[in-house]
């Protein structure tokens, strides 16, 4: 469309758009009148609008404001922008007729607009450099967690040394709320665990007649693998991500540099509590979690294996090797340690803005909970191969 | 003159606190307005209830001459697009870099094409005094005065017609509250807004303001210019200009 339609389309005055520029030739210098609304709202007009003004041989051009109804700096700058590019200099724009508050607005966008876009940020990485970069970050956070540890141990050293620096209340409610509330979730998850896991092993055992087997697997399995794991799991989850989120949050408040700032150490008030309520809290939990699964697979054997509870306790006694219990209880508080002390160090190393409180969170529960695995892992080898 | 703000007798109660008792004024365009008061005489209240984040007990609250307690969610909406608002620490979402908070509004209340919202927001942080590497950090990076910076472009995004403020220059070293105030009165008079701020600084009164209402007790004590309204013979406006501390020289003569 050529101007002179579009202006002849302006004096029938019917569909007018609602931001348009009549261009026009005066004096051998290009005017363009600014028409209707130049606002935000009228953007793409506006834009349209623009495109016709072509590049004309003049260095100068006349901005008449005599028909402009509104204009704002969303406007102001896409048509400063506009005449830029189309090779007008700002010395060469000469505005007429423009109302005193539209003269002021174009002089600061005008002064204003000449800083470089903002481009978007990120930058689309190589395969290699990904993997390069992401071992980097794994590097850097074993680094900062093993500088950790060595922090905590430095702070348990020297408590040991002066044992009346010990905080007995915070470690005792960090214990009620980490260990003696987790009780009815921890026996739940381990006595379904205890059922399903009997009731598998009864319907293939049924097969052979060796029914009374189940009592040998059931046993072995609840105390050596599934309480601890499932156990360190649920803590991981309920109070892995709690440790990290209360931390965290004291780090956002500044509360963790007032603690310092008192002459307390945040890692002996905050971390070895909590560290302390997990080493005695996990192994706690893992008996209750044995007691349950037991009773899991008791009443499995009552009801479907004709197992009665007196032969199931006679033959669990007479199977289950007390080494089997005492390792499943023994990995606990390797397990309690490693919850605490990622969940302790995910949460010292919260950023001070509200969006890093839940990335550490998750992640405390992520790493917890692979490196449980990971610890257990281990566990069943070396022992295996010390013949435990 | 057309007014854009009128609050009509506004009564809040928390409970039994009552925080305002039939609060009544009236803006008009162009106009920069503040609300004094002490700690606890609802300022920060009154302008929630005016933005429509908060309902006040009775009394109506009207922008552009719309109650903004009995318009529907639509129209609501439509004159939030009308007004800007900055929240006291700016308020800006963490997720996000600062770039891409300017670019919300955009994005979300305007039709502007994809291509143009990255200079758009590199416009809007030059409009506030910013450099454009600034539109690449996060919230987090930035110090409380460039905070604030951008909450003002972000507030200024949709082009509003009136820009509420809370505490503007809270928080800021006194260098960066003047440099705010100026950038504050250069928009206001370059771009013809209306700004009505709760603030403390005596200052940012004396250098921007046109108008102060005062609020005490739940009821406005005094409305004017500064200079009508620091005539008053309450005894808390005494003591609030009187805070003002006068230099050595000022005091010996």
């Amino acid at each position: 469309m050529t101007p002179s339609s579009q202006a002849e389309r302006g004096a029938a005055a019917t569909a007018l758009p609602a931001a348009s520029i009549d261009r026009a030739v005066e004096d051998g210098v290009p005017v363009y009148y600014l028409q209707g609304l130049w606002r935000l709202s009228h953007l793409p007009e506006a834009i349209a609008a623009l495109r016709d003004a072509a590049p004309t041989q003049s260095p100068r051009c006349v901005l008449d404001g005599s028909r402009l109804e509104a204009l704002d700096t969303a406007a102001a700058f896409v048509l400063l922008r506009r005449l830029a590019e189309v090779g007008y200099a700002a010395g060469g724009v000469t505005l007429r007729a423009m109302a005193e508050r539209q003269t002021r607005l174009l002089a600061l966008v005008n002064e204003r607009m000449h800083a470089p876009a903002v481009k978007p940020s990120p930058r689309r990485l190589g395969p290699v450099a990904r993997v390069g970069a992401a071992t980097l970050r794994v590097a850097a956070h074993l680094r900062a967690h093993a500088a950790f540890i060595g922090a905590v141990a430095a702070e348990v050293l020297s408590l040991v040394r002066a044992p009346r620096h010990f905080r007995y209340r915070e470690a005792t409610s960090q214990f009620e709320s980490a260990a003696l509330d987790a009780i009815p979730i921890a026996s739940l998850v381990t006595f379904l665990i205890g059922v399903v896991f009997a009731y598998l092993l009864g319907v293939q055992a049924q097969h052979y007649g060796a029914t009374i087997f189940v009592v040998d697997g059931v046993g072995l399995a609840i105390c050596r693998e599934l309480a601890p794991i499932l156990v360190a799991v649920i803590v991981a989850g309920r109070s892995g991500a709690a440790f990290t989120a209360q931390i965290g949050s004291m780090k956002v408040q500044e509360e963790t540099d007032a603690i310092r700032t008192l002459g307390l150490s945040p890692v002996q008030v905050l971390v070895v509590p909590r560290l302390v309520a997990l080493i005695f809290g996990l192994p706690l939990l893992v008996f209750v979690g044995d007691v349950a699964g037991i009773a899991g697979g008791i009443l499995v054997g009552a009801w479907q294996l004709e197992i009665s509870p007196v032969t199931f306790i006679t033959r669990l006694h007479a199977v289950l090797p007390l080494s089997a219990v005492v390792v499943g209880l023994g990995k606990a508080p390797v397990f309690g340690v490693f919850i605490a002390t990622i969940a302790c160090r995910m949460g010292m190393s919260v950023a001070r803005d509200a969006r890093s409180v839940g990335e550490h969170t998750t992640s405390t529960v992520v790493q917890s909970i692979v490196w449980v695995i990971v610890l257990d892992a281990i566990f069943a080898v070396a022992l295996q191969r010390l013949g435990i | 003159m057309d007014t854009v703000l009128e609050v009509d007798r506004v009564v809040t109660r928390f409970g039994s606190d009552v925080i305002h008792d039939g609060v009544s004024f009236a803006i008009k365009r162009g106009e920069v307005v503040a609300l004094i008061g002490g700690s606890g005489t609802g300022k920060s209240v009154l302008l929630k209830e005016i933005i429509g984040l908060l309902r006040p007990t009775r009394g109506a609250v009207s922008l552009f001459g719309t109650d903004v307690w009995s318009a529907s969610d639509a129209h609501l909406n439509e004159l939030r697009g009308r007004f800007g608002m900055l929240f006291q620490d700016g308020a800006l979402f963490s997720s996000l870099t600062v770039g891409e908070n300017i670019a919300v509004p955009f994005r979300e209340h305007s039709r502007v094409a994809e291509e143009l919202i990255c200079p758009l927001v590199g416009f809007k942080l030059s409009l506030v005094g910013l450099s454009e590497d600034t539109g690449r950090k996060t919230p987090a990076q930035l110090s409380g005065g460039m905070r604030k910076r951008v909450a003002l472009a972000r507030a200024l995004a949709l082009e509003p017609e009136i820009l509420f403020l809370d505490e503007p220059t809270s928080g800021l070293d006194p260098i960066s509250a003047r440099a705010f105030d100026a950038l504050l009165h250069t928009l206001s008079a370059s771009l013809g807004l209306t700004v009505f701020m709760v603030t403390h600084d005596l200052d940012t009164l004396l250098s921007i303001v046109d108008r102060a209402i005062a609020l005490s007790q739940g009821a406005v004590i005094a409305d004017g210019t500064i200079e009508a309204v620091r005539q008053s013979d309450h005894p808390w406006i005494k003591e609030y200009f009187s805070t003002r501390p006068s230099t050595r020289d000022e005091r010996e003569q």
